[in-house]
């Protein structure tokens, strides 16, 4: 079994190699980019010079040549030449342009297009001293961000949003297994039951509706429509609010308190959990359901165990294995998986710090969540491998 | 033996009546029709794509039509201007609801069925190719499979799409593609290449799980003894596949294709309402969802225009997957 895990490990890692490499491919195409509009002034007093872009592109590493510049953002080398021992070694290694040789050509349809043809200054490994570097993305230095908090680091303006992400995912989640697995176990245990029939039809609806349209009919119903009709309502937007506000039924609310941040809580966790009691029930009934039918269980009632004893020490066991596989990817849905749901209900997590981060074309802050989310999915893979040799003894000796 | 010569025999000899031949199609069609629920739904998805079809005879505006004298007009009011009847009341823009729902019904399947059809197509081969011959190529080919369909897929959709929206020329588009999907979906080509682009960002994940299925039922099939005869009888790897193992595992792909096609209509129309997706003014259920979020507190009837359709169709689309699996094969567990 550990020659197995090993195995997945080194697959694991490869994975992540592959999608750094795509997360920075992603970066470089990304338009908006610092570069954008510097060149394109035509004022004479305004523009800038070629020695200006050249220090420009410097300072955003733009002129380094790619592998260089991937190795430097993942792991924050090269920075400078091999130093072993006092001496330097590979000082004059060419890893990049400078000043770029630039040429304007006239294509046959009338346009003009600049071409790069070669280069009248080089950089070398020795220059790299003393340029600012990052410790890399494998440290957890994301960089700068371009937009959200301008010249901060990413991981500030991450770290910031992580409480409220966390307050959110987490207890809808809980919310959503403690409700789910109970109701999916009864509609089994009593399948063809009215209870079974009503509720896989609105399980089936449940996982229907789209996210965004449930979470707007729940701000009509519960913000708009019961505040319309004078009666007790919830307020519709952010995690708290900034003035107190009155309630019918409440009274008065103060403003960041622990009531006020309750009630904003309520609409966007229902969303959430709604849709997780949608999925989980689903799948655990039909876990369970094939589980019963199993020759194990009919023993177990046949030896005169009670029926609760069967159904939650025998068939809900069994019936767990393959539900804990798939709950383990509830981890990297945790930390950026209710993107729509916050940017309904303006709830300030990772996801709406994501899709603020794509309006403003801010790449750094949206590379480096979608490397943690890939981090975060790769660990949960492995975990779910790990959870399946513990869960299911069969496997572990086989 | 054809139903008469076969009764004449039985006429002849006296024996009992065999059972009438029935082709798999009048067995799927007969199991499917059990589910009553999944014929309705049937019924509905058919009456929406006749309805999109038939868009210019069931409206005489055209959506692109602004009455800026007449924002937010009553629903069954009649317009001052031009002496139509507004049958859903007109938005901000002055644009009728009702010929935009049916416009945006249009632009909305026309992408889910795109998506799916390329989505399967492209997922077929892949898959096909990368279980039958296995090896490096599969493991490694699995392996990315399964991470990319683990990880939440929205974000990496959200970054594709603001990416090449913003910078056309990343992705080499053919004039003739944006063209066609133009007339089809009756929106000037300025518009169509939004369109195409958001095709291809949904077509660049959707691919995933019917390639997983496929590979999934290339590899059962591949031990079977029908292949090791083929094989002895000479065929290539291409004949055997295409021939015996795609039309083999058709039954899970019809049922994951369907099941796509609600969630391509629900994809497109997140993405559209996040605003990553086709903007205005091409009307898609998804923008004009997200248009009605500013003004929901003074008409709060109005996000539940644009966002049943949506609704209706996921739902329909899942009963009628749900039911075609049943139909196709009981055993199947999807």
């Amino acid at each position: 079994m550990s020659t197995y895990l090993i195995r997945r490990v080194i697959q694991m890692i490869v994975v992540l190699f592959f999608s750094s490499m795509a997360s920075y491919a992603l970066l470089n195409l990304a338009p908006g980019g610092p570069l954008t509009g510097l060149r394109q002034q035509t004022d004479p007093r305004k523009r800038i010079t070629a020695e200006d872009v050249a220090r420009i592109r410097a300072y955003f590493e733009l002129d380094l040549y790619l592998p260089f510049r991937y190795s430097r953002w993942l792991i924050g080398q090269p920075t400078g030449p091999l130093t072993i021992g006092g001496q330097q070694y590979f000082s004059s290694l060419i890893v990049g342009c400078r000043q770029p040789i630039e040429k304007t050509f006239e294509l046959p349809n009338g346009k003009f297009e600049t071409r790069t043809t070669g280069c009248q200054q080089y950089v070398t490994l020795k220059s790299l001293i003393g340029r600012r570097s990052s410790r890399g993305i494998l440290l957890g230095d994301f960089g700068n961000s371009w937009g959200i908090l301008r010249d901060r680091p990413v991981s500030t303006v991450l770290l910031s949003r992580l409480p409220s992400t966390l307050k959110l995912m987490v207890t809808s989640s809980l919310l959503a297994l403690l409700i789910g697995i109970p109701i999916g176990i009864y509609s089994a245990v009593r399948q063809y039951s009215a209870f079974d029939y009503t509720f896989t039809t609105a399980a089936f609806v449940g996982s229907s509706m789209p996210t965004f349209f449930f979470g707007i009919i729940m701000i009509l119903i519960f913000a708009v429509g019961f505040k319309g009709l004078g009666w007790f309502y919830l307020p519709p937007g952010n995690a708290m609010s900034v003035r107190d506000y009155a309630i019918p039924g409440l009274g008065t609310v103060q403003a960041k308190s622990v009531l006020d941040q309750f009630l904003h809580w309520i609409m966007p966790a229902a969303v959430l959990t709604m849709f997780g009691v949608a999925s989980w029930s689903r799948f655990i009934r039909s876990s369970m359901l094939e589980v019963m039918r199993q020759d194990y269980v009919r023993t177990a009632r046949a030896k005169g165990l009670l029926e609760r004893v069967v159904i939650l020490r025998h068939a809900l066991r069994n019936a767990l294995i393959p539900f804990v596989t798939i709950v383990v990817f509830e981890l990297p849905g945790i930390f950026g998986g209710a993107i729509i749901t916050e940017t309904i209900f303006n709830w300030p997590g990772m996801g709406r710090l994501y899709f603020d981060a794509l309006g403003r074309n801010d790449y750094p802050v949206a590379m480096a969540f979608l490397i943690i989310v890939a981090v975060l999915t790769v660990i949960a893979t492995l975990l779910r491998d790990i959870l399946y040799t513990v869960a299911d003894p069969r496997i572990r000796l086989s | 033996m054809t139903a008469t010569a076969n009764t004449k025999v039985v006429e002849i000899l006296g024996a009992e009546p065999m059972p009438e031949e029935q082709s798999q199609l009048q067995i799927v069609t007969r199991r499917f029709m059990r589910h009553r629920l999944a014929v309705f739904s049937l019924a509905m998805i058919v009456g929406i794509f006749l309805v999109a079809i038939f868009v210019k005879q069931l409206t005489p505006i055209l959506p692109s039509d602004i009455e800026v004298n007449n924002p937010y007009a009553a629903p069954f009011s009649v317009s001052a201007a031009t002496g139509l009847k507004h049958w859903l009341g007109t938005d901000q823009l002055g644009r009728d609801y009702w010929t935009r729902i049916l416009y945006a019904a249009r632009v909305s399947l026309t992408v889910a069925v795109t998506c799916t059809l390329a989505s399967s197509i492209i997922g077929i081969i892949v898959g096909a190719v990368a279980g039958y011959y296995g090896g490096a190529i599969d493991a490694l080919l699995s392996r990315f499979l399964e991470f990319l369909l683990t990880i939440p897929q929205l974000p990496l959709l959200l970054i594709l799409s603001a990416i090449l929206l913003q910078s056309p020329d990343i992705l080499p588009i053919p004039r003739v593609v944006i063209k066609v999907m133009g007339s089809i979906m009756l929106i000037p080509d300025s518009q169509a290449f939004q369109a195409v682009v958001i095709i291809s960002v949904l077509v660049a994940f959707g691919w995933l799980t019917v390639a997983q299925l496929m590979r999934g039922m290339v590899l059962s099939l591949r031990e079977q003894q029908f292949v090791e005869a083929s094989r002895a009888m000479g065929a290539n790897d291409a004949y055997i596949i295409f021939r015996h193992m795609v039309p083999n595992s058709m039954a899970p792909i019809i049922v994951s294709a369907s099941l796509a096609l609600g969630g391509f209509i629900i994809l497109e129309a997140a993405l559209s309402f996040l605003g990553f997706g086709i903007q205005d003014p091409t009307p898609t259920w998804g923008n004009m969802l997200a248009a009605t979020q500013s003004y929901m507190f003074e008409h709060p009837w109005l996000p539940l225009i644009p966002g049943t359709p949506i609704f209706i169709c996921s739902l329909a689309f899942n009963f009628v997957g749900d039911g075609l699996r049943d139909a196709l094969d009981p055993r199947l567990k999807l």
